[in-house]
């Protein structure tokens, strides 16, 4: 048994033409038994940066609290919202701080620049080593079907309804072969005017 | 883990039950052990675990709400004391002798006249959710929550969703929990109930 | 409380305790120690910054390239001071530490105003705290950042501290102002700057104005998107001049 793997949940993240989309699974689980199928992985930092989460549930928890707290706290010193890239280098500082006790969770980040509007992806290990990707980032228990399933559906410069399309079928399609990941769906497509958020019908068995 | 507490959300009130066996080892030592304790005029916590860290836990739990009233002249709402005593569990999970206490956390939010009811671990894992359980019991009590749980239905449904599961435990479950203790909190609060 | 066979009078039992009329007379002290120390100034044009002083040995023997006044924090971020050069030497080195704590959570280096924050709150610590003395030091932090542009900061040894188009601190302060306040307008270009801040500190410059005896930091603003360097770093935006340029301003 895995501690990254206790509590299953998977959270993908993509980039298209001028838009980013972030999605994460509903399901929390006890190892093979399913708690709760409204358990949300994603959490917007600013209205046009959100976070995901996948790992242990505690930690996805004080994670999201510590970030909030500490974003909180960057916005108010700095009278400006934090951008994606700061936001990156802070979660990896965050996470590299516990590198000998570290938190269960590897984080997925996906926004738009509100400086440049260049829409922007990365994801992080436990202890926080960035991967800044062109095209999709995973993590999750569902990890190596939703790079599968990612590495066969996505293209290059897809338009906001395109990319909806394609991160949730890459989602659900992955999270069904993935026992510890699904029960639902919830999707975020950021684009520079707005943020979609739909929650998505799946198989829930 | 032999220990089972379950708890669920009806139309204005929530419902938690547990056993009240206290066992050691292999031995039951008493049977009349109440394990849901009160915090407030509108919030109530059944809790389980490792003996000992149970009771510590649940009464630090307890004083440290009290305290919040007394300082603020008023209490937390569910929310907020879950969230707080989340924060609790995550920061021991961490600390040299962690608490290993598991909770099912069930309250009513006079600000917004609804029921919460709240699953908690060891570990600081929260979720709000319609029905909980903890324990062994937990593996036939979900099934028969996500069969017959209705969040509109009247408390005496309600009870008797909570009846079907207890039997399910006591007809499937190869240990004998002995006698379960129900408490109900609505919007007159807390108080407890005879099957 | 008895005496304590101090001189001082009653109130003067600890530095950081206020007198009856409601002041830190510690404080009003290390402005006195400010207003002993050399002059200088900064100003903020439309295309950069400049911040420039006075710098004279006590002696003739000493080597004075070994003097520092004016200091890079970051390379974004340069200060100037008045006052008590060793305390701004323990400024220096709190702000640069400083600097690099931010570009370690973050990934880049703090903003002017966060940075003059920061050390304005080391001042201000001095101010509260047992057993110190305030900072004998008044500062001019100029700096450069994509979120409000150039910006030029003044920090007294009280810990407050204001944004300001131009300023002078020290010996000449009171000239020095009345003579910028004649001399600034708000399209001031970066070259006219520097001859303005040469101007101001000519007037009641003790000795002969060489490159040798001054010094000056100019904040450059980047043109278009290019803020880091062909090998990633960040491109540094605030520099000393040179002596051949200090030399060629002259």
């Amino acid at each position: 048994m895995s501690i990254m793997e206790y509590n299953g949940g998977s959270v993908v993240a993509m980039k298209g033409k001028n838009c980013v989309a972030i999605a994460s699974d509903l399901r929390l689980g006890n190892q093979a038994m399913t708690v709760a199928t409204n358990f949300e992985k994603v959490f917007p930092v600013t209205d046009s940066l959100y976070c995901g989460l996948a790992g242990l549930a505690t930690d996805v928890i004080t994670l999201r609290e510590r970030f909030r707290y500490r974003v909180n706290m960057y916005t108010i010193k700095e009278e400006r919202q934090i951008e994606p890239a700061t936001f990156a280098q802070l979660v990896s500082s965050t996470l590299y701080e516990r590198r000998f006790g570290p938190y269960f969770v590897e984080p997925v980040i996906a926004g738009i620049s509100k400086k440049t509007g260049e829409p922007f992806i990365a994801a992080a290990d436990l202890i926080g080593c960035l991967n800044f990707a062109k095209d999709f980032v995973v993590c999750g228990t569902a990890s190596d079907k939703l790079f599968g399933v990612a590495e066969g559906l996505w293209e290059p410069d897809m338009a906001a309804e395109d990319l909806f399309e394609t991160i949730s079928q890459t989602l659900m399609n992955a999270v069904d072969r993935d026992a510890f990941s699904g029960w639902g769906a919830i999707v975020h497509v950021i684009t520079p005017e707005k943020v979609i958020s739909r929650t998505l019908k799946a198989r829930m068995d | 883990m032999a220990e089972c507490s379950f708890g669920l959300v009806g139309k204005g009130y929530v419902l938690i039950a547990s056993d009240t066996s206290a066992s050691r080892s292999i031995v039951k030592m008493k049977e009349n052990e109440d394990k849901i304790k009160g915090l407030g005029p509108n919030l109530m916590m059944a809790y389980g675990g490792e003996p000992g860290d149970t009771i510590q836990f649940a009464e630090y739990v307890e004083r440290n709400l009290r305290l919040y009233h007394i300082r603020h002249n008023h209490t937390l709402r569910p929310a907020s004391a879950a969230a707080w005593i989340r924060r609790s569990l995550a920061d021991s999970l961490r600390s040299r002798h962690p608490y290993s206490v598991n909770l099912i956390l069930g309250g009513y939010d006079h600000t917004s006249s609804m029921p919460n009811l709240y699953w908690i671990d060891y570990l600081g894992t929260m979720v709000e959710v319609p029905f909980a359980a903890h324990g062994y019991g937990a593996y036939f009590a979900l099934a028969t929550l996500d069969r017959f749980h209705d969040p509109e239905a009247t408390l005496e449904e309600g009870l008797e969703t909570l009846k079907r599961c207890i039997n399910e435990v006591e007809k499937r479950l190869i240990i004998s929990l002995g006698k379960f203790m129900v408490k109900i909190i609505d919007r007159n609060g807390m108080r407890e109930v005879e099957l | 409380m008895a005496e304590g066979g101090r001189s001082g009078g009653a109130y003067s039992f600890s530095l950081t305790t206020f007198n009856p009329s409601g002041k830190l007379v510690q404080i009003e002290h290390a402005l006195a120690a400010v207003s002993q120390g050399t002059t200088s100034l900064g100003i903020k044009a439309s295309n950069g910054i400049v911040i420039a002083t006075e710098k004279k040995a006590s002696s003739i023997l000493i080597d004075d390239s070994m003097i520092e006044k004016v200091s890079v924090i970051c390379p974004n971020i340069g200060i100037v001071y008045s006052g008590m050069g060793p305390d701004f030497r323990v400024l220096v080195g709190k702000a640069r530490k400083s600097a690099q704590a931010y570009w370690k959570m973050y990934g880049e280096y703090p903003p002017a105003k966060v940075l003059a924050q920061e050390i304005a709150t080391v001042m201000q610590e001095a101010t509260q705290s047992g057993g110190v003395r305030p900072y004998g030091v008044s500062l001019l932090v100029a700096g450069w950042d994509d979120h409000r542009g150039p910006s030029l900061y003044q920090i007294d040894p009280s810990g407050s501290f204001w944004a300001w188009k131009a300023s002078a601190i020290g010996k000449n302060m009171v000239n020095a102002k009345t003579f910028l306040e004649k001399r600034y307008h708000d399209d001031i270009s970066l070259e006219d700057a520097i001859h303005t801040a040469l101007l101001t500190l000519k007037e009641g410059f003790e000795g002969q104005m060489t490159e040798k005896t001054l010094e000056i930091g100019v904040i450059t603003v980047p043109e278009g998107n290019t803020l880091t360097m062909k090998d990633g770093r960040p491109l540094p935006t605030f520099r000393k001049l040179t002596h051949e340029e200090i030399k060629d301003y002259l």
